[in-house]
């Protein structure tokens, strides 16, 4: 597929004022993800750019979660390449920002499965969290690396909730309606993946 | 998993979802010390998990210099990514199977053309050289050309 490469900046006036229609999960006025996809399928390539920018920081946030420090930006890199290449499939069923972390998951799931197959270590050496002192303490990354091997070693539904409340920051009602619990449900599994991670942070 | 985390405890469920909540808002950075052990043990798990990943990795400046080097990325990878032998050939709309298609057809057209004619001088009667032989040579060459498809063909 063709990309044009001209840089455009969503927040702008001219693009952030151009349509005034709201969405629940934008941070910024701007058109809806509906709408901008509908303008990618239609030939507008500043339409994904918008989509990038909208939504870059909270896969950034969970991919940093479970990925390598070196890898974040790699893998985050093939998440919208490859959004961007079945983009035209998009057929609306679900919303952008679900089907965005459903391929999130995959992408991440894609970086491990390479790394087995390449027989490299699934995540860091604690050894590596000496090598990353910028903006962060070697102890603030031997810590981070901890946390991202005992959130991958999660049941699945335990390390979503945890990302959902904590990588993208959403409401426990928000949650719930996402996974289609009620409240008190989605706090009970929230407590428990809480636990199990501390079972096993304490190994 | 201990029998106490698969407990049904609606009270700590709470408690723990709103301590998580005011981390999160910033509001708070220590469990408070009148607890019982468990609920001090999740909440500093929350806290742990808090301080580990700061909230706003990504300023605006950070933002754009991604965007610019998927762009990058993108441009690097569709000047690497090689055209199929059949695109090559046959253009874009053309599918690797018509060509494959109009391959054959050619290499039978340039088989039966080629075949020498044998018209014996003064006789009416023509006939074509080992046309048996040719017929063999043209379906190896057609299952030459299959196998050579099925070999490079994009995966």
């Amino acid at each position: 597929m063709l990309y044009s490469v001209k840089f455009i900046n969503p927040f702008s006036p001219s693009t952030t004022t151009k349509y005034m229609e709201n969405t629940s999960n934008s941070p910024f006025q701007g058109p809806s993800d509906e709408l901008l996809i509908q303008q990618f399928k239609d030939g507008s390539q500043s339409a994904f750019d918008q989509l990038y920018y909208r939504h870059l920081p909270k896969v950034f946030k969970r991919v940093r979660y479970v990925v390598p420090e070196n890898d974040v930006e790699d893998v985050t890199q093939e998440i919208f390449i490859a959004a961007l290449n079945s983009l035209s499939s998009f057929r609306g069923d679900a919303k952008f920002s679900t089907w965005l972390r459903t391929l999130t998951n995959y992408k991440v799931a894609e970086f491990y499965r390479r790394r087995t197959r390449k027989q490299e270590p699934l995540l860091s050496p604690l050894s590596d969290a000496s090598a990353h002192t910028t903006g962060s303490s070697s102890k603030t990354m031997e810590e981070r690396i901890y946390l991202q091997r005992a959130l991958q070693d999660l049941p699945e539904n335990y390390r979503e909730i945890i990302m959902l409340r904590f990588a993208e920051d959403l409401q426990f009602n928000e949650i719930a309606e996402l996974i289609s619990q009620n409240l008190e449900a989605t706090k009970s599994l929230f407590r428990r993946a809480i636990a199990a991670l501390r079972t096993h942070l304490d190994k | 998993m201990d029998q106490i985390n698969e407990q049904f405890n609606p009270q700590q469920d709470n408690q723990l979802a709103e301590f998580a909540d005011q981390v999160m808002q910033g509001k708070l950075n220590r469990p408070a010390s009148s607890l019982t052990d468990e609920l001090l043990g999740l909440k500093e798990t929350i806290l742990r998990l808090s301080n580990g990943f700061p909230p706003n990795p990504l300023d605006d400046a950070a933002i754009k210099q991604m965007h610019v080097r998927l762009k990058a990325r993108i441009r690097r990878e569709e000047k690497a990514a090689k055209p199929s032998f059949w695109k090559k050939w046959f253009g874009r709309d053309v599918s690797p199977q018509l060509g494959l298609a109009f391959t054959i057809l050619a290499v039978l057209i340039v088989v039966f053309v080629s075949t020498p004619s044998l018209t014996a001088p003064g006789s009416t009667t023509t006939g074509t050289a080992s046309t048996p032989v040719n017929f063999i040579a043209a379906a190896v060459l057609a299952a030459v050309l299959f196998v050579v498809f099925w070999v490079t063909r994009r995966k």
